[in-house]
């Protein structure tokens, strides 16, 4: 995609909401745009991001045209999703090549809710959580990690996030707990779903 | 640019240059300066206690998130709310600075005036 579309003006920049660096770097061979490593999940303070994979379409002025869309976008996770990107792509080239975004401005500002006071409180408690598994305090880690996971029980990008750096399966008894107790919540989500334009 | 969240290691009480490096404000006469912007201090005993900086008092002041864990002393401090209420509701797309997979940063306003395609994503 970034290829096809260097000729209009394009770019392509991946966040990996994540401190393995290399498993990123597993998903990545091949990939000539910047590949960056969110390890404090700043991203998701900042663009009220709750699950990944979270796609954002921002103009040449700094305007987002699309928050938050949870597609596919690029075809480097096909092989992981198994999710055929094909119809999102054409949404994206529609913008880069007509200028024709698939929301309105309207649509846009209000597609995404707000972080709750709590949902912020998380991620800061992620990041201590995160900074002391560095510095050998694992008692303090899963302190602030149950913490984290008590204020936004429904937030993949702390509850999923730290399964990993808890030595916990994320494909595990953990993970399906969380997708039933997700599932049950009726799937809260911060973005715009990835079929919304059917 | 460097982005507005900061962790700090001992506790909540910080020097006035930790107040400039790792929350990017300086203490003036005037208030909380930052560029040209100033935010008064209602309560400077509050803010200032013995030489030291309280930095939860200044992230209230700020409107910044921020957390105190007790027990190991580690406090963090999330970014200014209005940064994410502009990307909501003003659509104005807040700026950061990220490390590659190198440690080279990368600042979303490194391809200002390019159409972005901003993928957030994981290996969980």
């Amino acid at each position: 995609m970034q290829d096809e579309l260097a000729d209009h003006n394009f770019q392509v920049i991946a966040v990996a909401i994540d401190e393995n660096t290399e498993a990123v770097r597993g998903f990545m061979n091949g990939i000539t745009y910047p590949v960056l490593m969110d390890v404090d999940h700043v991203l998701t303070e900042l663009y009220a991001i709750s699950n990944v994979p979270a796609v954002v379409m921002i103009d040449e002025h700094d305007t987002i045209v699309q928050p938050n869309w949870n597609a596919y976008a690029t075809d480097t996770f096909k092989h992981y999703t198994g999710i055929d990107s094909g119809e999102q792509l054409d949404i994206i080239r529609q913008w880069v090549i007509n200028d024709t975004p698939m929301m309105s401005v309207d649509e846009a500002k209000t597609a995404v809710g707000d972080l709750s006071a709590e949902e912020e409180q998380a991620r800061l408690h992620f990041r201590i959580a995160n900074h002391l598994r560095g510095t050998g305090d694992h008692d303090g880690a899963a302190r602030n990690f149950d913490r984290a996971s008590a204020l936004a029980p429904h937030d993949w990008t702390i509850r999923r996030a730290m399964m990993p750096l808890r030595g916990q399966d994320p494909f595990g008894d953990e993970f399906f707990a969380l997708a039933a107790e997700y599932n049950e919540a009726g799937r809260p989500f911060h973005g715009v779903a990835a079929r919304s334009t059917k | 640019m460097q982005n507005d969240v900061a962790l700090l290691g001992d506790g909540p009480m910080i020097s006035v240059q930790a107040l400039h490096d790792d929350l990017g404000w300086e203490l003036k006469p005037e208030g909380l300066c930052r560029d040209d912007v100033c935010v008064l201090i209602p309560d400077r005993a509050a803010l200032e206690v013995g030489g030291q900086i309280d930095a939860m008092a200044v992230a209230a002041l700020l409107d910044r998130p921020a957390v105190l864990d007790q027990a190991s002393g580690v406090a963090a401090i999330g970014a200014q709310r209005s940064v994410r209420k502009r990307a909501l509701d003003d659509l104005q797309a807040p700026d950061f600075v990220l490390p590659d997979l190198n440690g080279t940063p990368h600042a979303l306003s490194d391809h200002r005036s390019k159409k972005r395609l901003l993928v957030a994503f994981s290996s969980w």
